[in-house]
């Protein structure tokens, strides 16, 4: 950092000229302009055609849409629902469609589990993975083999894990409560949780992400932390997590939008029985698997989904930041 | 003394207990569900012997079966052509784009930069419609091309920024090198940026395959046809192509998982490293 900052100095007396020097050279040898121009549209182009086609259409799509009389009755051509009935589709979604409160409660209890529970849990494992150990990178190995099974195989396996005839959740069940022969996955409540816990362990991803950024926190830091006699969790509590901080902060941005987005699990273990539904299924069964179906409604409810988007990463920001605004408003009072 | 802080033996009490507890948990969590329908494929009827009980005699007849009739290797095959057409389009495409933002002055810049970083909070599944009939209108609907341009569109922000993130650590000076050696703008990316961002361009690319590879979402919604299915897009037929035969079920899904499994453990090194940034060695 010092010496950086030496370098800045030094530099900055030098900046005019500096920059002079920059000019001068990238024009004799860059060549003309209109060749870097050209060299930066041919870049750009296709990742902005990209978002063009999958992104920024759909998206304007979805927002006009979505104040559309637009469903299977008129399939080609949606009617603009005019000015009085502006928020007629947002209307029915709030009041008389009888998923939608359900899956914002179920889907918004996922992504806050993704943060709070999934995080943590690879953040320890990972520094569990930290340690020397023998036989400590076979078990690291083994732990991200789910992540390479598809979570629709995963799904169909937790379906058969929890069935009453010959799973194995019920005989742990049978335990505590000989008499207990029901489906959980058929039971409201112990349903959204057996869903919950056929994906929330599988971790391997963000684990390794987390586990590349500690392997990465210079030797010198924890050396120095080792001679105040800080070691172990304490350490990783004080020195290691503070400075992993950016990474679990996009891991944790990853994981709260996949539990909102959840749609696997749902459609392979419940097909949104027993009160599991969750938005991304509530758009799909409005948009395509229905009959009848309700195109407009369906990119409300999509808009409403791309808003909570942007909310949860606000919101992990904002957790993320808290510490410091807390001991900013300390500093401030004294 | 150089790793005392990483070495188990030698720390605290409450920090061993606590990794072994946090090691015995990755292995029960990762290898229950694994183990289990292993056991379960070779009863002869699963629902005799429920959970964990060891099977009477070993049965392989449901792996003959679907040996014969299923024809993993096309749905495998369809698989690997998509997700690695999809990896080499999406990555060539923003490893350019995320060069040229990272590295040139121009006007818009910090547009380019805005509208990709809104794509990380859009969800895919809120495009659901327009995408379907976009697909439609393409005139492709049904057909493996559809997939391939949904997954390369698909994730861009999270590739662009992990590939930037790697452009950022390199050094100017080493452009600067290369054109005064002559290059062009297209020779100094080709030449030395590319090959200087690979670790990168890789985590970027190991982190789109596994999205592709398991994704199935849109591989349900746009293609009907059973030949040209993936293979998570299959797993949705088998709940009642094997209404009642579960030595069927369970020998399909044992083989439906074995290939990504095999795959890992030869390339692990590969992936571990990719996924880790290039900070742990696998």
């Amino acid at each position: 950092m010092k010496l950086k900052e030496e370098v800045k100095i030094l530099l900055f007396f030098k900046e005019d000229e500096m920059k002079q020097i920059e000019k001068r050279s990238n024009r004799g040898i860059s060549g003309p302009e209109w060749k870097r121009r050209g060299f930066i549209f041919v870049f750009l182009f296709p990742t902005l055609l990209a978002f063009c086609t999958f992104y920024l259409y759909p998206l304007l799509t979805v927002f006009f849409t979505s104040f559309a009389k637009w469903d299977y009755s008129n399939l080609t051509s949606p009617e603009f629902w005019g000015w009085t009935n502006l928020f007629n589709n947002y209307q029915y979604i709030f009041e008389t469609y009888p998923y939608f409160w359900e899956a914002l409660r179920n889907s918004v209890t996922w992504a806050l589990l993704g943060i709070f529970v999934q995080i943590p849990i690879s953040t320890l494992i990972a520094l569990a993975f930290s340690r020397k150990m023998r036989g400590i990178k076979l078990i690291r190995n083994i732990y991200i083999i789910p992540c390479m099974i598809s979570s629709a195989a995963l799904g169909i396996i937790f379906l058969q894990l929890y069935s009453p005839t010959y799973g194995i959740i019920n005989p742990i069940i049978h335990l505590f409560n000989p008499s207990f022969s029901e489906n959980i996955l058929l039971m409201k409540g112990p349903a959204f949780w057996a869903m919950t816990g056929a994906y929330i362990f599988f971790t391997g991803t963000t684990t390794l992400m987390i586990l590349g950024n500690i392997m990465a926190v210079p030797e010198e830091v924890r050396e120095a932390a080792l001679l105040d006699g800080a070691s172990g969790f304490v350490q990783d509590f004080y020195i290691t997590i503070p400075m992993i901080k950016n990474t679990l902060k996009t891991v944790s941005i990853l994981s709260a939008t996949a539990g909102f987005l959840l749609y696997n699990e749902v459609y392979f273990l419940t097909k949104g029985a027993a009160g599991t539904y969750s938005i991304s299924y509530v758009i799909r069964e409005l948009a395509i698997t229905s009959p009848r179906a309700q195109f407009g409604r369906a990119n409300s409810v999509a808009f409403l989904q791309i808003i909570a988007g942007m909310l949860i990463i606000v919101f992990v920001n904002l957790i993320y930041e808290l510490p410091e605004i807390c001991s900013k408003l300390r500093r401030d009072r004294t | 003394m150089k790793q005392k802080f990483r070495t188990l033996n030698q720390l605290p009490l409450g920090t061993r207990i606590i990794t072994y507890f946090c090691l015995g948990w990755a292995l029960l969590v990762s290898l229950t569900p694994i183990v289990w329908l292993f056991l379960s494929s070779l009863k002869e009827d699963p629902l005799a012997r429920p959970g964990f009980q060891l099977p009477e005699s070993i049965h392989l007849e449901g792996y003959i079966s679907t040996f014969r009739d299923l024809h993993v290797m096309r749905y495998f095959g369809n698989s690997m052509l998509i997700s690695i057409v999809s990896v080499v389009i999406s990555i060539v495409m923003i490893s350019m784009s995320a060069y040229v933002v990272a590295r040139m002055e121009f006007k818009g810049k910090r547009l380019v930069n805005v509208m990709l970083a809104t794509t990380l909070f859009i969800p895919a599944t809120a495009l659901t419609y327009p995408v379907y009939n976009l697909v439609n209108q393409l005139g492709i609907y049904n057909t493996r091309a559809a997939l391939i341009l949904i997954y390369s569109c698909s994730g861009i922000a999270v590739s662009f920024f992990v590939i930037k993130n790697y452009y950022d650590h390199i050094p100017k000076e080493m452009e600067d090198a290369a054109r005064i050696d002559g290059c062009g703008y297209f020779q100094t990316f080709w030449h030395v940026i590319f090959p200087m961002a690979r670790p990168g361009i890789m985590t970027a690319g190991v982190l789109a395959f596994l999205n592709n590879w398991n994704e199935y979402y849109w591989a349900s919604l746009v293609i009907i046809d059973r030949d040209k299915l993936t293979v998570p897009a299959l797993l949705s037929t088998f709940t009642t192509a094997f209404r009642t035969n579960y030595n069927g079920l369970f020998s399909a899904m044992v083989i439906i998982i074995l290939p990504p499994i095999l795959l890992y453990c030869i390339f692990n090194k590969f992936f571990i490293e990719a996924l880790s940034g290039g900070a742990v060695k696998g």
